[in-house]
């Protein structure tokens, strides 16, 4: 299965292509979304339509300086998208075999190899259930 | 199964907009009385023609044929107002009478009266009225009996009544009242003998302010009663049977037996006319219920569990009801695309004629619905855009011999419904755009660099013709080269929540192509700045502004409050109610106080600043969006800048608002 191959920092990552609908440059500023959590950076406009974008390293708590500009990778979702900061995209390989990695989180299937290189995989509903999780002001917050 | 069901739903829909063209008709002719006009004429073209269009559609020939004659007989007129008489009046009005017959027809279902002998008459004064030919000696009088009896086969004559009305003396406007009565009766049947005559009626010379007519009618003594009861200031003095030429068969009817009920038969069923402004005030009605219906489901969170569950099956069924009555009332704002294309064939006419072009226009799929919002937010959009295609898109006849194109140019219009989008496409066979050139123009006027406009990929380039200024027109004309159009065309494309596209080849044509969403609703925002942020607080709710310094607010147990009015409302930082990073601000400082209207009763929200106010597309909240607390919708301002819209009356809900200072 093809998968597109990100970095955060300098680690790489891998989506599964066919949830991607496409890579865009970073814009210069996001409208903040009240009550959210530090890994929302907020919406941007593309061609009309309000997408939410957030800080992936953030939302996988990777403890990174966020990205200066970075890309924004869009999953296609039912009905919606969704836009996860990245420092940059690298391009598409193909991943077969995803093994499994010691953290354990919903947001990430495993890991796999890409030649000589390691890249972990993410889970795009794991990925989304986070999300969704990030810009209610529910339960962790004030409880 | 399904295509009955529209064909009926259509029926109601041709019924009414027909009938309502007709009645323009009928008032229109007679306020012509007084002087003629082309713009008058005009108006009176383009009713004839929606009839016809709207037949057309329906595949009533019959109908088509008779309203084709007429539209005829006033692109003739048009040209000579003078021409226009009593003699051509009256037999339009005849006509439309006709037509009145046609729409009753259909509406039953029943076949459609022969008018034959109605559209030789006129054929033959269209052809008087040809240029350079004298004015037609003088058309039958009006009240002889030319309308033909309607329906063919039984070649008996209905029964025949002398009405005998009277027209109110306190009336306004007796002729319109006494000729309002006159048409009404002709929905019924067949009028003959109307003393004094329709003119003298029209005129309002009533003595003793009453006339007669006769009519021949199938109907009950009592629709005929009912039908003159619905003409204000209109009374019915006598209603007597007479004998028409041969005799009536009148036992039957005599004893009042009813054929069937349909005393209502005249009236188009099932629909009423609501005010614009009422539609709108139901949507946003509906969609504060909606608000409301998530309020209550968040009040569930804090109950225990089984109460929780007993609440939220509720609130299930709730949410259900108010999103059916929400879909309905969407439903009613609904308005078929033919209000915007109606008028476009005669537009497309005119240009033509004007720029010396050659065209075809093709219109398909008018009967596509949108929001009204919508729909009349396109209307001058449209006409734009059939503009360009034939002004800048169309060549000359002369210049499309020489390319090997047939002389006439084709512009088609297509609307297409496509899942919950709607795409409306404006296509030329025309000379297409040339993307150099626009790249160049660009490049000249300082929007882009040349390098930049070398990687620019075409699609992106024909957009730079809705760039402000830019045009790749020639000349300046008066229709539409003067490069601002396109940029309106786009703007106001943009802001009902669609988007425009271009594809053009060279020497092929150009299509302009629009997805428009089915619906929209409007919110009115005042805009305000919290740091680099802009939110907007529906005015609806918003109960005033006050600007004061935050070291004058008086105090009240420890919480800040704003002097309103006579009373005081708590004041807060909106930054702190909605968790976002505030400025640091200097107290002494004045800031803006909006007083908003919350469940819990008004509050003052400090913002850094006022920046106006906007009616925009409030676009419902996806997931994750919908997820946070307090957003009532979002929109994309002019700029391009997406606005949270903020639920006012629940702001306070996620947390306690916490005071002025505390964050």
């Amino acid at each position: 299965m093809r998968h597109v191959i990100f970095f955060l920092d300098r680690d790489r990552y891998a989506l599964p292509l066919d949830a991607v609908r496409e890579v865009v440059n970073a814009p210069e500023s996001y409208s903040r979304v009240p009550h959210a959590k530090d890994a929302v950076k907020g919406v941007m406009t593309l061609r009309g339509r309000v997408v939410p974008v957030v800080d992936l390293g953030r939302l996988l708590a990777l403890g990174l300086q966020p990205p200066g500009k970075g890309k924004v990778v869009l999953l296609e979702l039912v009905r919606r998208e969704l836009g996860l900061l990245v420092t940059e995209v690298e391009g598409i390989e193909s991943i077969e075999k995803v093994g499994p990695q010691g953290r354990a989180s919903r947001m990430v299937r495993g890991l796999a190899r890409v030649g000589p290189l390691t890249v972990t995989v993410l889970d795009v509903e794991g990925l989304d259930a986070a999300v969704t999780a990030s810009f209610s002001s529910e339960p962790e917050r004030n409880r | 199964m399904a295509a009955q069901w529209d064909t009926s739903r259509y029926l109601s829909l041709f019924v009414s907009e027909a009938t309502e063209h007709l009645d323009a008709l009928g008032k229109e002719l007679v306020r012509l009385e007084g002087g003629v006009t082309p713009e008058a004429i005009d108006s009176l073209f383009r009713h004839a023609h929606s009839v016809k269009g709207m037949a057309g559609s329906m595949g009533y020939d019959p109908t088509t044929a008779l309203a084709h004659s007429v539209e005829d007989l006033f692109e003739r007129v048009r040209s000579a107002p003078a021409r226009f008489d009593r003699a051509v009046a009256d037999l339009v009005l005849q006509a439309v009478d006709a037509l009145g017959g046609h729409v009753k027809a259909a509406n039953e279902r029943k076949p459609f009266p022969d008018n034959t002998a109605l559209i030789a008459q006129l054929k033959e004064l269209t052809q008087s009225l040809r240029p350079g030919t004298t004015p037609l000696p003088s058309a039958p009088p009006a009240n002889a009996p030319l309308l033909e009896t309607a329906g063919g086969p039984e070649s008996e004559l209905p029964p025949r009544w002398l009405v005998t009305l009277r027209v109110a003396t306190h009336s306004a406007q007796p002729g319109v009242r006494g000729f309002l009565a006159y048409k009404r009766l002709a929905s019924l049947g067949n009028l003959f003998r109307c003393t004094p005559s329709l003119d003298e009626v029209k005129a309002g010379r009533l003595p003793g302010g009453t006339f007669a007519v006769e009519l021949e009618s199938t109907e009950p003594e009592a629709a005929v009663a009912k039908t003159v009861s619905q003409v204000a200031d209109v009374e019915l003095v006598s209603l007597t049977r007479v004998a028409s030429a041969p005799p009536p068969p009148a036992p039957e009817e005599t004893k009042g037996t009813e054929p069937e009920p349909r005393v209502v038969g005249q009236e188009p069923p099932r629909t009423v006319r609501v005010r614009t402004e009422l539609l709108d005030e139901f949507l946003d009605l509906a969609g504060e219920l909606m608000l409301a219906t998530a309020g209550v489901r968040e009040v569930g969170r804090s109950l225990q569990e089984e109460l929780r569950g007993r609440l939220n099956e509720t609130t299930d069924r709730l949410h259900g009801l108010v999103r059916g009555l929400h879909d309905k009332v969407m439903k009613a704002r609904m308005t078929p695309v033919s209000v915007i294309t109606d008028r476009l064939p005669r537009a497309a006419r005119d240009i033509a004629r004007r720029r010396g072009r050659e065209i075809e226009l093709i219109l398909s799929g008018s009967e596509v619905e949108l929001d009204r919002a919508i729909v009349d937010e396109l209307s001058d959009p449209v006409l734009h855009l059939l503009r360009n295609a034939i002004d800048h898109g169309v060549e000359p006849p002369e210049e499309r011999r020489m390319r090997g194109k047939p002389p006439r140019g084709t512009v088609k219009l297509s609307v297409k419904r496509a899942s919950d989008r709607v795409l409306l496409e404006v296509e030329d066979d025309g000379r297409g755009m040339d993307v150099e050139r626009l790249k160049a123009l660009a490049v000249e006027r300082g929007l882009l660099t040349a390098e930049a406009a070398r990687d620019l990929p075409e699609r992106e380039a024909l957009m730079l013709s809705t760039a402000p200024g830019l045009s790749t027109a020639a000349s300046v004309t008066d229709i539409s080269g003067r490069g601002v159009g396109m940029d309106a065309v786009k703007k106001a494309v943009e802001a009902v929540g669609g988007t425009l596209e271009i594809t053009s080849r060279r020497g092929l044509g150009t299509t302009f192509r629009l997805s428009l969403p089915l619906t929209v609703a409007m919110v009115n925002l005042l805009l305000v700045g919290l740091g680099d942020d802009v939110y907007g607080l529906p005015i609806a709710k918003v109960a005033g502004v006050v600007e004061t310094t935050r070291a004058s607010l008086a105090h009240s147990r420890d919480v800040p409050v704003l002097q309103f009015g006579a009373s005081v409302v708590p004041a807060r930082e909106l930054s702190a109610v909605l968790e976002v990073p505030g400025r640091p601000h200097d107290v002494a400082a004045v800031s803006p106080f909006v007083v908003v209207d919350t469940d819990d009763g008004r509050v003052a929200l400090a913002v850094d600043a006022l920046l106006g106010q906007e009616e925009v597309v409030l676009k419902a909240l996806t997931r994750p969006l919908d997820q946070v607390p307090g957003l009532a919708g979002v929109t994309v301002l002019g700029n391009g800048r997406p606005v949270f819209i903020l639920d006012v009356a629940r702001l306070e809900r996620p947390n306690r608002l916490p005071a002025v200072g505390e964050a």
